[in-house]
């Protein structure tokens, strides 16, 4: 029951609490960049969570395994975490167009944009190397609580992403002043909608 | 020191290495064969991605004309040409292709009552939605202009009566704006073919004297186009004037002889806008004119001399 608990705290606070979008401001490009229409906002929220996990389990791995053991992970985290996120993310492309055409046409278009995405390196360095978030829970992860919290992260991303878009949508008719008309609202939008997130910080000690 | 600056490049050059050979195998075993004539047909359709069709993107038609599940002539907003160059790609002799265009069956605007002065949204979806929208007239156009901002070509305007008038040379008959039309499934937008030579401005289907207290512009069910049109078009279907187009010979009687002026000429029989189409004036002679110099014989009857 204890250790339920602790992974839906973990859940939570990946999710809402230390949102990577609207707490953190990690991945912000995105948010504005395709966050014009719901279709494409729920397919990149689904290619995000698909690739956060998978390259959250490839760089623990890494990390555990050859890192560690030889002692550069301390500074090398960063270069060897873009490698590798990079291969997988093609390595996945390829996959995809082979093995199934259909996701592949509804995902395809969002993996090159994921590539580069810093939220699935900011999961990645987090789940490797506890600490940059600063949470309570600090400590080295196990892979399941690493994938808990990497689950997290892109449910609070997606969530964000989608509640954004839909705000876009509403404000695309709503008669809005010329001036602020397009990217300034934008920018008003998603700073009222982070404060509303602030509000959480905290909570449960996270 | 020096070891860590070893190990560092090592385990760089490790990871890089184990995710070449990776990627390298991958793209051996999973290479997908694209058929090029996927691309040629992809970059012969408009790319507009308008959806027209029912398929999400022109290169999904691509895929489906080339793996034979559709068409050549699949793309409904391309047009005879775009039919045309697809078939020639295919390697299969030119195809039949009925364009369509866009016709609005409203011509109230301005003239028609409104029953609340409405300040929403700016938007016919949103206007429809309050207490069945601002207008008396339950099947009028709204006039916020959601036809004009869907189509993706350009080729709706709003005039100054405030209804959106067709563009007919740029008009590729997608359908989108009967789509995002509030009223569009109930008949106030419909796809005509584009050689269809006038279309009735009302698809009220109320009694003449509750849709003459809404709009002064709408048809009054006086039957007075179905006594006079010479190929016998024209029958009134639930008390409003409706054109059968396998009959109508383009003559413009029924554009004179309306009382309400609630039938404008339409069309561009040889791919171009005859002068005077979707209400631009009523230049019944010129008009008429202009479509006989054009006409197929094959295509429809000679008027009859009235």
């Amino acid at each position: 029951m204890a250790a339920v608990g602790h992974y839906a705290l973990l859940f939570i606070g990946a999710a809402l609490i230390n949102n990577i979008l609207l707490t953190r401001f990690i991945a912000l490009c995105s948010f504005f960049g395709i966050s014009n229409n719901m279709h494409t906002a729920i397919g990149m929220s689904a290619a995000v969570v698909f690739v956060m996990m998978m390259a959250s389990t490839t760089t623990w791995i890494v990390w555990k395994v050859l890192l560690v053991p030889l002692g550069v992970g301390e500074f090398l985290y960063i270069p060897a975490f873009i490698l590798i996120i990079a291969a997988l993310v093609q390595f996945v492309e390829m996959y995809l167009r082979k093995s199934s055409p259909v996701l592949y046409r509804a995902m395809g278009i969002y993996l090159p944009l994921i590539t580069t995405n810093c939220a699935v390196l900011a999961a990645a360095t987090e789940v490797a190397k506890p600490g940059f978030f600063k949470m309570n829970m600090a400590y080295g992860y196990s892979l399941g609580e690493g994938l808990v919290y990497t689950l997290g992260v892109a449910v609070g991303y997606g969530f964000a992403l989608i509640a954004f878009t839909a705000l876009r949508e509403r404000l695309d008719i709503a008669p809005v002043p010329k001036a602020l008309k397009g990217n300034p609202m934008s920018f008003i939008t998603a700073g009222l909608l982070s404060l509303a997130y602030v509000g959480l910080a905290g909570w449960f000690g996270l | 020191m020096l070891l860590s600056v070893l190990k560092a490049v090592g385990a760089l050059a490790l990871l890089g290495v184990v995710s070449a050979a990776l990627l390298s195998v991958a793209a051996r075993r999973f290479h997908v064969e694209v058929d090029p004539r996927v691309e040629a047909v992809a970059s012969a359709l408009p790319g507009a991605n308008c959806g027209a069709c029912g398929n999400p993107s022109c290169f999904a038609v691509a895929e489906g004309i080339v793996a034979g599940t559709l068409p050549v002539n699949a793309c409904v907003a391309g047009g005879p040409s775009v039919a045309d160059s697809v078939a020639s790609l295919m390697g299969q002799d030119t195809c039949e292709f009925v364009a369509v265009v866009t016709a609005r069956h409203c011509g109230g605007g301005t003239r028609a009552q409104r029953s609340y002065e409405y300040s929403g949204v700016r938007s016919c979806g949103s206007a429809n939605r309050m207490a069945g929208g601002p207008l008396v007239c339950a099947s009028g156009c709204l006039g916020f202009g959601d036809c004009v901002r869907a189509c993706p070509f350009d080729a709706l305007h709003l005039d100054a009566r405030g209804l959106p008038v067709v563009d007919l040379a740029k008009c590729t008959g997608c359908g989108i704006c009967v789509r995002e039309c509030p009223r569009g499934q109930i008949g106030l937008l419909e796809m005509l073919p584009d050689r269809a030579p006038v279309v009735v401005r009302c698809n009220a289907h109320t009694r003449a004297k509750e849709r003459k207290a809404a709009c002064s512009a709408c048809c009054i069910a006086c039957r007075k186009c179905e006594r006079e049109c010479p190929a016998g078009a024209i029958s009134m279907v639930d008390l409003l004037a409706v054109v059968d187009y396998e009959k109508c010979t383009g003559c413009g009687v029924c554009v004179e002889v309306c009382p309400q002026q609630c039938i404008d000429l339409y069309g561009r029989p040889d791919g171009k806008p005859v002068a005077g189409a979707d209400g631009a004036g009523k230049d019944v002679a010129g008009f008429a004119a202009a479509r006989s110099t054009v006409r197929d014989a094959s295509d429809v009857e000679e008027p009859a001399e009235a």
